[in-house]
Parts: C-alpha cells; sequence; structure tokens
C-alpha cells in the first residue's frame, strides 16, 4: 500500500447538523433512504444526570466506510469485484463486476454498504473518488462547519491525520469479535463505541468455503482415476486393444 | 477385420458436440478466473490472474462469460426445440435407459479392466467378459445425465445470476445460485476429465472419437463395443434386404 487514506474524526465537536450526511447524498446522487454516512448518537442517561459529570451528556458520532485493513467486506465477495486498492488504501466496488449478490452486505460490522435500488450492485463511500481526482477533499470534510472531520494519508508523516495520531490520543470503534482493523481513528472521548455489529458472511457463501475442497477433491479423485487409466495404457503393453478384440473373438467363438 | 463403416452421428449431433465442447472449456476457463476471492482458490491465485491478463480487466472476463454462457444456452434451446423428435428425445430415451445387474457387473468390470488390465480382473476372479452394450455404453449414459442435469442447474443458476443486477431484488436466492453453479460445474468436470481421457487418450475408443468428426465408426469397433447396437443395424439391414 502507497498511501491509507484515512480519517481522524473529532466527535466532541460534531453538532449533529446532519451537514456530511446531506452533502454526501448530494455529491454521490444516494439514492432515497439510503446513506454512505451517518451520525451516531450516545443519549445520555437522564436517570442519573448530574450537573456537575459532563461524561454523560448527549454525544454525536459522525462516520461512514472505514476503508479497514481487515475487510471482511472483500473476504465474502466471491470475485473481489469489492476490493482493497493498493494504490490509496480505500475500499473500492468495481460496478462492472459486482454481480449484486449482497453478500458483502452483512460482513461490514458497520452497515457502510447497501444494494443500489435502480443498479442492483453494490455502492459505499470511496471517500469521493471523483472529487479527489479534481484535487478537492472529499464532500463530508469540506462541508463540516466544525471541522470534525480531519482527512488525509496516514502514511505520509507530514499529514494533518498522521500529526494528529502521533499528538492525540484516539481511538478505534470496532466489534470485539470481528476487529476489521478500520481507518478512521476518534479522539478518545467519543461514543457510543458498542454499536459495531459482529461481521456475518452469508451461510451460502460459508457453505461454499466448507465444500470447496470438496468439489477439488472430486475432480482430482477423477485427474487420479485418469492417471491410473493412462498408467496401465502405458505401462502393461501386453493388452494393447487388438489383443483384447481378439481374446474377446475367442469368446464370441 | 473389415473396412465397412456404419452411420452413428449426423452433422448436426457432430456440431452440438463440439458447439458444446469449445462453450464448456472456454465457459470453465473464464468461470473460474472469476473466483478471485483468495479464500476460494484452492489451488491459488495463478489462473484469476492469467485470465484477467487474457482479458483485460475482471468486467471484460464477466461480459465474455455472460455471452459465451447466453449463447450455448439459445443454441441449446433452438436445438432442444426444433430437433425434439429427431434427436433430443431418441437420445433421451438411450441414455435414461439401464438394466442394472448387468450395468453394475460392466461398471465393476470395466474400471478394473481400464485401470489394472485383464491380468487382475482374472486375478479378481472375474470372466475376461465385459456385458454387451447398447449405442452407448454405462459410463457413457452415466457421464450423458450427468452433463444433462448439471447443464441445467448450471443454466438455471447462470441465468439468476445473470438477472440479479437487472431485476431481482432477493440476494439470497442470487448466493445460493453462485455455490450452486459451482458445485455442478465440479461434478460434470470431474466426469468430462474421464469423458476426454477414453475418447482422445485412450486407444480403445480412438475410432469412436474420430467418429465425432466423420460420423461413422468401423463396423468391427461397432460390433466390439456396442454389440447391442451392432445387432440392431444388421438385423434392420436384412429385414431392408428381405423386404
Amino acid at each position: 500500500m502507497k498511501k491509507q487514506l484515512a480519517m481522524v474524526i473529532d466527535s466532541t465537536s460534531c453538532i449533529d447538523c446532519k451537514g456530511c450526511m446531506t452533502a454526501c447524498k448530494v455529491e454521490n446522487k444516494v439514492p432515497p433512504g439510503k446513506w454512505r454516512n451517518w451520525i451516531k448518537e450516545q443519549d445520555p442517561d437522564f436517570e442519573n444526570l448530574s450537573r456537575s459529570d459532563n461524561s454523560e451528556s448527549l454525544h454525536f458520532q459522525p462516520g461512514n466506510c472505514m476503508h479497514c485493513d481487515n475487510p471482511t467486506c472483500v473476504q465474502a465477495c466471491p470475485t473481489s469485484a469489492t476490493y482493497k486498492n493498493d494504490k490509496d488504501g480505500t475500499i473500492k466496488v468495481n460496478k462492472k463486476l459486482c454481480i449484486g449478490c449482497g453478500s458483502c452486505i452483512p460482513a461490514c460490522p458497520y452497515g457502510a454498504r447497501y444494494r443500489h435500488p435502480e443498479e442492483k450492485v453494490v455502492d459505499k463511500c470511496d471517500f469521493c473518488e471523483r472529487r479527489r481526482a479534481r484535487g478537492e477533499l472529499p464532500a463530508c470534510v469540506t462541508t463540516c462547519p466544525t471541522k470534525a472531520r480531519t482527512f488525509g494519508d496516514l502514511k505520509d508523516p507530514n499529514s494533518e491525520v498522521a500529526r494528529l495520531l502521533k499528538s492525540k490520543k484516539t481511538v478505534k470503534v470496532f466489534n470485539r469479535q470481528t476487529d476489521t482493523q478500520p481507518n478512521i481513528y476518534y479522539m478518545s472521548m467519543t461514543a457510543p463505541l458498542d454499536w459495531p455489529l459482529k461481521a456475518e458472511t452469508p451461510s451460502a457463501i460459508q457453505l461454499w468455503k466448507a465444500i470447496n475442497p470438496f468439489v477439488w477433491g472430486f475432480v482430482g479423485l477423477n485427474v487420479l482415476g485418469v492417471l491410473a487409466m493412462l498408467g496401465k495404457q502405458l505401462l502393461i503393453k501386453d493388452e494393447s486393444p487388438e489383443a483384447e478384440h481378439k481374446q474377446r473373438e475367442d469368446v464370441h467363438e | 477385420m473389415n473396412s465397412k463403416v456404419i452411420k452413428r452421428h449426423s452433422k448436426v449431433t457432430i456440431f452440438m458436440h463440439w458447439f458444446n465442447a469449445f462453450c464448456w472449456f472456454f465457459l470453465l476457463a473464464t468461470g473460474l478466473g472469476l473466483i478471485k476471492n483468495k479464500d476460494l482458490q484452492l489451488l491459488g491465485g495463478w489462473w484469476s490472474n492469467l485470465m484477467y491478463s487474457i482479458f483485460g480487466s475482471g468486467e471484460t472476463l464477466l461480459l465474455v462469460h455472460e455471452i459465451c454462457g447466453l449463447t450455448w444456452l439459445v443454441v441449446f434451446i433452438v436445438y432442444i426445440i426444433f430437433g425434439s423428435r429427431k434427436y433430443v428425445i431418441p437420445f433421451l430415451k438411450q441414455v435414461f435407459t439401464y438394466s442394472p445387474a448387468t450395468d453394475l457387473k460392466w461398471l465393476i468390470k470395466k474400471n478394473i479392466q481400464m485401470t489394472l488390465g485383464n491380468k487382475w480382473l482374472k486375478r479378481l476372479g472375474f470372466t475376461a467378459d465385459i456385458p454387451e452394450q447398447g449405442f452407448y455404453n454405462v459410463g457413457q449414459k452415466l457421464f450423458a445425465v450427468a452433463s444433462i442435469l448439471g447443464g441445467i442447474v448450471i443454466a438455471a443458476t447462470g441465468i439468476i445470476m445473470f438477472l440479479s443486477n437487472i431485476l431481482l431484488q432477493n440476494t439470497a436466492i442470487v448466493q445460493w445460485a453462485i455455490v450452486i453453479h459451482f458445485v455442478a460445474v465440479g461434478v460434470v468436470t470431474g466426469g468430462l476429465l474421464v469423458h476426454i481421457y477414453m475418447a482422445a487418450i485412450s486407444p480403445d475408443e480412438r475410432p469412436a472419437f474420430f467418429s465425432m468428426f466423420t460420423g461413422t465408426v468401423p463396423e468391427d469397433y461397432a460390433e466390439h463395443h456396442h454389440k447391442l447396437w451392432y445387432d440392431e443395424i444388421k438385423s434392420a439391414e436384412r429385414k431392408a434386404h428381405s423386404a
């Protein structure tokens, strides 16, 4: 990986204005009812609220595809239509190779993927590839009024994200059962932390992975059978087909 | 030995055989190349990489696989509709007719004979005679049945995958279609290896291989390998002469 594009998000400064969601929706023409990014929220515990304790306050946490280093979505895709781009470290979808089987959707612990209702293939955040090609930042980063999102290349030590990671205490939000090694970092005060799901591979794809050796084994057995016949053909010279035929003619007579 | 020949295959049959063979190789090669997921590549990624470099990209590989698959399907549908009475139904009758007792004997003896030789056949306590066969032998019939049923399954699941990003909403069906497509291809490919060995490499069936080009087999080959069929042809000839 030459680059690893990433985000460092200071969720304490998020005011839940939904500007990032709106900008993304417009920029990427995300269909009605679907979203490429989100703002999670932590409700305060109103029962035990105390005036002095600020930790229980309402907290907003923006996010989108985490462009993981251990992408469970890529592992679930049969054709690798979804793959980790080795140029910039983003997780991409080749929509022309995707047949819309949807195997990757439950495989994402963050729910970052959806099947496009018209295109019928999978769609997700691509860190605004078109804008980046024009030298611009992703729409959600540019639009954020409180500058909660910082975007850049982790592998470049002079980038803003690398500098933030070095100087501030950050955390990753992931499910303990499936650490996908996400590339979105949050300032350590972030909440909620318990929302990512366990990555699920659809049962058909699981079964495929389980029976794959048996299918190859069956083909291999046939190869062995053919090799046995070939060996016999080459090694046991005295039984040419003519000899066999003669023998059978003798039986007939 | 006589040099007389008997007609075995029509031009249509010969065309369908080689059309089917070409499509099978092409679809098998490109289809295996499409499985780019590392966890599903038991023999490593080299085949996928080779196919990607031949066709330039994954999407082109998918496109040619789909075009070839659909062409195969359309040609077979035309064949089934227009050739049903002349070719398809007689063929189905042939390959779905079995006589279990002698068929089992044939399968056991022929397998020993082909892999170990006649000496071992005797050493294992079998007689050297092999049950007489009709137009197709049991092995050919079983492979034909596997190809027919496999072909139907492969075509149906292929259509589901093709329609997936055109009109389908239910993705679970598509996921199952991919897996079943793969398994069915695996089963038929196993039989295909034996079929290719028998026809192209084994000297026993060499005349049958040539008949897939010329349409005819030598009489003595027919008599030795397909006795029941040979007798039928001969008695029909006799009737025709006497009439």
